[in-house]
């Protein structure tokens, strides 16, 4: 019965396949237009300068140690939670720490600004009650380093708790039959079940961090604390340095290229799936306990005064000032326009590239072979090209297009804004939607096709039921990693082309903090409120 | 004697209340429908969960209130039984102790069980390329060398093909016998309770009932 319909699993590799041909090319014209606009001679001559071996060490030292920082903290803070999971708040901390992947960064900074700034929360409180401040400012490596690991400690902390959460009760079982201590049971039940995950967690954080742009580019201070990512940014705006542009945004797609090919593994944690609210049946030693509620405890506050605090400083700002500035509400609506467009997109491109992946992986869909295997590889690295092509760059050779074909910057800017935040998203909705559509051809091929359910009718009973959630979640994830994002905008925006986080840098800049308080607050809310709720709106309506 | 005396229990909106004995080299079966809390019994036997009240003895003596390393019980569940990045020797060398020296003595122990569960030649093998029955072979293997005296099995042959799972009864049957241990078996199927054990309890609205 399958085999007739081998054909049809054959011509339905088409649309995804025609969306990740159209990825690689993208990726193509990036590399192409970067080639042809750089002159060749002086490109190799001034390629090893001291600038740029500054540039590259700064750059992977601080992803380096943002990376290990964040796993420590990211594996002792999902160990404890596993192991402390009937605490009060834990549900509320855990979603907590889901978001803080679709945090816009700014907000992020802007609290940490909030919290450790020269007038800071902390500094105010120690003059108050000791008379006494840090000198220390946040901005340098420290400040990089501190905004990292908020992210994405958070970000291996919820990967990694799914993890814990789903290692067999009988695992643990076992070793408590068998008298293991806490050490042995890490080393031999925990450890063994982590130790794949580390590796593409630690590899995604180090690509997320080596391309990281906003937070060195509010935090870093000075040209010391540069990376490639922001040199390329102020060559362009700043220093109007094209061919340097040119040949850093070389520089670093060589390097973004070859450390994902080292990592091998193209996927990103699901951060976000749901936890298996599983209570491990294993009383902790007094003292470990004490240890754990005190890790989380602490994290808890590192975690949680940053977004307190753009409340607290939010609630003071003039909102009437704020919402009659027709500038903002160019920004707000523009944002939202980009957003929607962008998660509607993330989702097609989702759904129609997993759709090929399967029948790539599903032996009785189509036979397997070396070609096929290619294919599948190929098809999974289109949907990833964005951790090898930063923003920023995708941007710039954008940029670069704009002066060479007469179109408005506006439509080019857009078209940037989008297909940088498409790729920004891709990854991770891969990761949530490929899984349950590959689970679904696994179980209901043979079912559908004795029903004779094709087209319209499969996906309406057999696909669409199981996949409502996941599609509204990516839309959801999309929307707000683009409503936050400040990439591309940063080379593009202007009074004409602006977005909330454009608008709220530029608040930053000109140090208007206050204005700069309410319109984070505002993006907080928005992204907040749309995260969590567009997900249980779509629920209730889809259950009632 | 292993004696459980109205060992209760709730689990939601069910009151389990348990009452069993077991003798010197008997195998008792527990069977019930799914979800109908056998293996709540062997846990709350192996100490993984606390009962709201009841007792349970072994020898006269109560161990209701023992942690679970330190009651005489050794257990085999159906899956992850091994840790499958360690060889076979290791595997039942956790058995002994956990401490990363191993003392010529124990290992020869070792083989010499491995000998008697029939996986003589396996020792360096990894535990993840080992079959269904094999893996259980070294789970057995491991419970013999703890020398507990109860060995609790929740449903541990379920899922091998029937030629394997028959020699595996009787290599407990045989084993049970030779090192005088107290058996419970919790499977759902009452072929296999028919096959080794002495006695057959079945599991109905939490409570036990002798078949």
């Amino acid at each position: 019965m399958l085999s007739n319909s081998i054909w049809r699993f054959r011509l339905s590799v088409f649309p995804g396949g025609v969306i990740s041909i159209g990825l690689l090319l993208l990726a193509f014209l990036v590399f192409y237009t970067l080639f042809l606009n750089s002159d060749y001679e002086s490109f190799t001559s001034s390629l090893i300068t001291n600038r740029t071996i500054g540039l590259i060490k700064f750059t992977i030292f601080q992803a380096l140690l943002s990376t290990i920082i964040s796993i420590i903290i990211g594996t002792i803070l999902a160990w404890s939670l596993a192991h402390q999971s009937s605490f009060r708040g834990r549900d509320y901390l855990v979603a907590l720490l889901s978001s803080s992947l679709v945090l816009p960064t700014l907000i992020v900074v802007f609290g940490i600004i909030s919290i450790l700034g020269n007038n800071g929360w902390v500094n105010r409180a120690l003059l108050h009650f000791f008379d006494y401040s840090f000198e220390n400012s946040i901005y340098g490596l420290g400040g990089i380093l501190i905004a990292h690991v908020y992210l994405n400690a958070s970000f291996a902390t919820r990967s990694l708790l799914h993890i814990f959460e789903s290692i067999p009760q009988e695992r643990y079982k076992l070793a408590k039959s068998l008298n293991f201590s806490t050490f042995k049971r890490f080393l031999l039940v925990e450890y063994p079940a982590i130790k794949l995950s580390l590796k593409s967690i630690s590899s995604t954080i180090f690509l997320l961090c080596f391309t990281s742009f906003a937070i060195v580019l509010t935090l870093g201070g000075s040209p010391a604390y540069n990376t490639l990512e922001v040199a390329i940014y102020e060559a362009v705006r700043l220093d109007f340095d094209i061919p340097l542009a040119l040949k850093l945004a070389l520089i670093q797609l060589c390097i973004t290229m070859v450390l994902v090919f080292l990592s091998a593994n193209f996927k990103i944690g699901n951060s976000n799936i749901k936890t298996q609210d599983r209570k491990i049946l294993w009383k902790e030693p007094k003292k470990l306990q004490i240890f754990q509620i005190f890790t989380i405890f602490v994290f808890t506050l590192f975690f949680v005064l940053p977004l307190i605090s753009i409340f607290v400083d939010g609630l003071s700002a003039d909102f009437r000032k704020i919402l009659s500035d027709s500038l903002f509400i160019k920004s707000f609506f523009t944002s939202l326009f980009i957003a929607t467009i962008s998660g509607i997109i993330t989702v097609i491109f989702a759904l129609l590239i997993s759709d090929t992946r399967r029948n790539f992986n599903l032996s009785h869909r189509i036979k397997k072979s070396k070609t096929t295997n290619f294919f599948n590889i190929l098809i999974a690295f289109s949907g990833n090209i964005y951790l090898a092509i930063p923003s920023l760059i995708l941007g710039l050779s954008f940029f670069l297009l704009s002066q060479k074909f007469q179109a408005p910057l506006t439509v080019w800017a857009i078209g940037a804004v989008l297909c940088a935040n498409v790729l920004m998203s891709l990854p991770f909705a891969l990761s949530i939607i490929y899984p349950p559509m590959q689970r679904i051809a696994q179980h209901y091929d043979k079912l559908s096709f004795s029903l004779n359910l094709t087209g319209a009718r499969r996906w309406l009973y057999c696909e669409w039921p199981y996949l409502k959630s996941s599609i509204v979640y990516v839309f959801t994830l999309s929307f707000c990693l683009s409503l936050g994002d400040l990439g591309v905008i940063a080379l593009f925006g202007s009074n004409e082309i602006t977005t909330l986080p454009w608008y709220l840098y530029q608040l930053m800049g000109s140090y208007q903090t206050k204005d700069g308080a309410g319109v984070a607050m505002i993006l907080l809310v928005l992204t907040l409120s749309i995260f969590i709720l567009l997900p249980k709106v779509f629920k209730n309506a889809s259950s009632t | 004697m292993l004696q459980v005396h109205n060992l209760t229990y709730r689990y939601d909106e069910t009151i389990y209340d348990f009452s069993l004995h077991v003798e010197k080299n008997e195998i008792v079966g527990i069977t019930g429908e799914s979800g109908s809390g056998k293996s709540t019994l062997l846990d709350l036997i192996a100490g993984f969960l606390t009962p709201l009240s009841g007792n349970i003895s072994f020898k006269n003596e109560d161990i209701t209130l023992l942690n679970t390393e330190h009651r005489p019980i050794t257990i085999l569940f159906q899956k992850y039984n091994t840790f499958e990045h360690l060889s076979v020797i290791k595997n039942v060398l956790l058995g002994i102790g956990t401490s990363l020296k191993v003392k010529k003595q124990d290992l020869d122990e070792a083989k010499q069980i491995l000998k008697e569960v029939g996986l003589e030649g396996f020792e360096n093998k990894i535990a993840s390329s080992l079959s269904g029955g094999q893996s259980q072979r070294v789970a057995l293997a491991r419970s013999l060398i703890r020398k507990k005296p109860i060995l609790l099995l929740d449903e541990p042959f379920t899922g091998l093909d029937l030629q394997t799972r028959i020699k595996m009864l009787n290599l407990v049957k045989k084993i049970s016998k030779k090192r005088g241990l107290y058996t419970i078996m919790v499977t759902h199927d009452i072929n296999d309770c028919e096959l080794i054990a002495n006695r057959v309890y079945n599991v109905k609205n939490g409570k036990l009932c002798l078949v």
